[in-house]
């Protein structure tokens, strides 16, 4: 079982109302931290993390990195006390 | 599809229309590319080495087949010019309704030449066209030039809409813009100095004519599906509510920002974030075009209530900021209250001028001022007078800004033309090398952006046909570490790794060219940056462009136009001397390493020239001189331009 920290930012704050979590995962893998904050913070969640198309993280408008600022998938692993950003990802303006 | 261009001679006063046949959109798309194309063959007869403030520059506004068609992908006009602030290849995109106005008036192509003997504004109101007085204007900003011509124009056969500059324009300020209904400015490469320079204040448009299309129910099915694609990104919906402003938290956690002219990445003080802006400053949403199925724009009124400076601006309303327009003032000049860079946002609006060249101009003084490199006397000798330089002080700061839009001191007319050429005069004037702290790339002001880190990035600056841009070449792949991108572009992830220079120089090339589809089709690039993948601007959109305009080329085809339009803009700087030598960045982003963030101790150097390498062989060019070949040019059906380069020298050998 590892601890990793989240980060919440702009629509992801919205959503979850606060600036960060922490979860507890049995495997060390990305794909277990989205199933458990879809799990807690429901549809809306859901429809914003998850692609429903390719069942990976949605990357369109998104960004999730770790805390080298290296982009995560749904296939990586984690390590214990690791922090992940969730991020609005658009550019230019 | 053909089109009507107004092509308006101000010295002699001639108006005249011309038809824009199907073959032309065959080869131009539309947009920008025909844009390009109306210029080129404007300086096969005239000389193209020109002063661009002079007569002989042309000023071409033009739209899209896309735009105002219910595509529902936004809407962008583009001016195209020869950039009096850069001397190479300029053009500008602006959004609203006055893009399609100039359609529904039965014209989709304006070429301006000549200039007029004095201040005039040009009155299009469908088949009616004519030229007035227009000294009443002339010293009004453009909010009031807008006010005055909707009153005095009023509301039919439509309402008027407007494109004008303000007194950056009529000062021929090289970084002047140009601005369409008071809202949004045409901010790049100095199109408001080209129409200064003409005493041209203003074009005001009435249309309640329609747009033909060729395919009608194939634009409507594929606009239904768009719709409903869009509804299910739930992403969509942050991006409603914030716009670019999205940017700002991820910008802050990476270090993407240019804080204290790119001294730092990050912004300092807690009040600059997306939320602060959603809870206290924003009034309501509205939409810039009625073509768009985002709508992300919105506006606020200050009541004062909002922030300490909120006090100062009790009443002010206008667009919310844009991302750069956050990252000039909050970035590059370290201001810390959103109501200060609202503010900032308005009065580089209303003046008309590039709020990029102008916060990299003063973020510049600010600099050495900071390092001691030059004394209280020196500031004086360039204002007049003292001179408070202090980083974050509006007040400091709006005293440069019109010292610039006025040209009224020594700092405002070293500096009329951007960062760049304002260091080298300033070194010039002082007889001591400051280039180590002006920011730009190809002689271009930087976009307000942290860029060492991303090669792609740094690229997209070295290369851009108007000077450094993260708007033609756009290395999201990169940016966004979107290895799934990297696997359909390149079949493999080394485009999405920061680590490595593989395929870097290729996305600039290859992005290079679905954006000159984009900005040819008239369309906003968000939503397309919402789903890369998903929404590609050959494929997707080349559906709804086939339905529009009855130019049947597949995907292919229209990846081989896209680059066409972009080898016309390198064709153009070719012929005003540009070379492999002019596709690089300033020393801070070459040599400085990146001082925080999360890719600390990245210099541009680290891949710059592999990088350039593969740019040149993904575009096909001579690696050695940067110069085109006969053999590519000739490859997308351009030997008439492979014979132009070459008589004026301006081909690559062999």
């Amino acid at each position: 079982m590892i601890t990793v920290n989240t980060e919440y930012h702009s629509h992801f704050k919205e959503i979850t109302g606060l600036a960060g979590d922490s979860f507890e995962l049995d495997e060390p893998l990305v794909s277990e931290l989205a199933a458990k904050i879809t799990e807690k913070y429901g549809a809306k969640m859901k429809a914003l993390l998850i692609d429903p198309r390719t069942n990976d993280l949605n990357a369109n408008g998104t960004m999730y990195v770790d805390s080298k600022g290296k982009r995560i998938f749904i296939d990586d692993t984690l390590e214990d006390g690791e922090t992940i950003a969730f991020l609005v990802g658009i550019a230019g303006g | 599809m053909e089109s009507n261009l107004l092509r308006v001679d101000l010295t002699t006063g001639e108006i005249k229309s011309e038809i824009i046949g199907h073959e032309v959109f065959e080869k131009w798309v539309g947009g920008s590319g025909i844009n390009n194309w109306i210029m080129w063959q404007h300086f096969l007869t005239h000389d193209i080495n020109c002063d661009p403030r002079s007569p002989d520059n042309i000023f071409v506004f033009g739209v899209g087949p896309l735009a105002g068609s219910g595509a529902g992908s936004g809407v962008k006009g583009r001016i195209t010019f020869k950039s009096p602030c850069y001397d190479m290849f300029g053009d500008s995109a602006g959004g609203g309704k006055f893009p399609y106005m100039v359609r529904f008036s039965g014209y989709e192509y304006i070429a301006i030449t000549g200039k007029a003997p004095k201040p005039v504004y040009l009155h299009i109101c469908n088949d009616e066209v004519s030229l007035h007085d227009a000294s009443h204007l002339w010293g009004k900003d453009t909010k009031e030039t807008h006010e005055i011509l909707q009153r005095d124009l009023g509301d039919y056969p439509s309402k008027t809409h407007t494109l004008s500059i303000g007194q950056a324009g009529e000062n021929q300020v090289g970084i002047a813009g140009v601005v369409s209904d008071a809202l949004r400015i045409h901010a790049r490469c100095g199109g408001g100095a080209v129409l200064g320079s003409k005493n041209l204040k203003a074009i005001a448009v009435q249309g309640s004519g329609g747009i033909k299309i060729k395919r009608p129910e194939g634009i409507m099915k594929w606009s239904d599906v768009f719709r409903q694609s869009l509804d299910a990104n739930e992403a969509v919906y942050g991006f409603k509510r914030r716009g670019t402003l999205g940017a700002v938290e991820m910008y802050q956690h990476i270090g993407s920002h240019f804080w204290r002219n790119n001294q730092g990445n990050k912004f300092r003080g807690e009040g600059i974030t997306s939320d602060n802006w959603v809870k206290r400053f924003h009034k309501y949403s509205e939409v810039c075009s009625s073509d768009c199925f985002i709508a992300c724009d919105a506006k606020y009124k200050i009541d004062g209530t909002e922030s300490e400076a909120a006090k100062k601006y009790v009443g002010e309303t206008f667009r919310r900021p844009e991302y750069l327009t956050t990252g000039s003032a909050a970035g590059a000049l370290d201001v810390r209250d959103w109501a200060e860079v609202a503010h900032w946002g308005k009065i580089t609006n209303d003046y008309g001028i590039d709020n990029q060249d102008l916060s990299c101009s003063i973020s510049f003084l600010m600099e050495i001022k900071q390092h001691g490199l030059i004394s209280d006397d020196d500031v004086a000798n360039l204002f007049g007078h003292s001179q408070s330089l202090e980083w974050g002080n509006m007040d400091d700061i709006e005293a440069l800004v019109e010292s610039i839009v006025y040209q009224s001191n020594p700092f405002g007319k070293l500096f009329g033309d951007g960062p760049y050429k304002g260091a080298l005069r300033y070194s010039e004037m002082m007889g001591q090398n400051f280039m180590k702290y002006a920011m730009y790339g190809k002689g271009g002001a930087s976009f307000t952006e942290e860029m060492r880190p991303f090669p792609t990035w740094m690229n997209n600056m070295a290369v851009a046909s108007r000077g450094a841009d993260h708007l033609k070449g756009l290395g999201l792949i990169e940016k966004f570490q979107r290895r799934d991108l990297s696997q359909i572009y390149f079949g493999g992830p080394e485009a999405a790794d920061l680590e490595v220079p593989t395929y870097k120089g290729a996305s600039t090339a290859i992005i290079e060219n679905q954006v000159a589809l984009l900005n040819s089709y008239g369309v906003c690039m968000f939503h397309w940056m919402l789903d890369p993948a998903g929404y590609m601007p050959e494929s997707y959109y080349g559906e709804a462009y086939r339905s529009i305009t009855g130019v049947e080329h597949d995907s292919e085809m229209l990846m081989r136009d896209g680059e066409r339009i972009c080898n016309l803009e390198k064709a153009f700087n070719s012929r005003v001397g540009m070379r492999r030598e002019h596709d690089t960045v300033c020393e801070r982003w070459m040599w400085e390493p990146c001082p925080e963030g999360k890719y600390p101790g990245k210099v541009a150097a680290d891949m710059f020239e592999p990088v350039l390498d593969e740019y040149y062989q993904w575009r096909g060019w001579d690696v050695r001189s940067g110069l085109q070949t006969r053999a590519k040019l000739e490859e997308l059906d351009l030997g008439d331009v492979a014979d132009v380069l070459e008589a004026d020298g301006a081909l690559a050998r062999g």
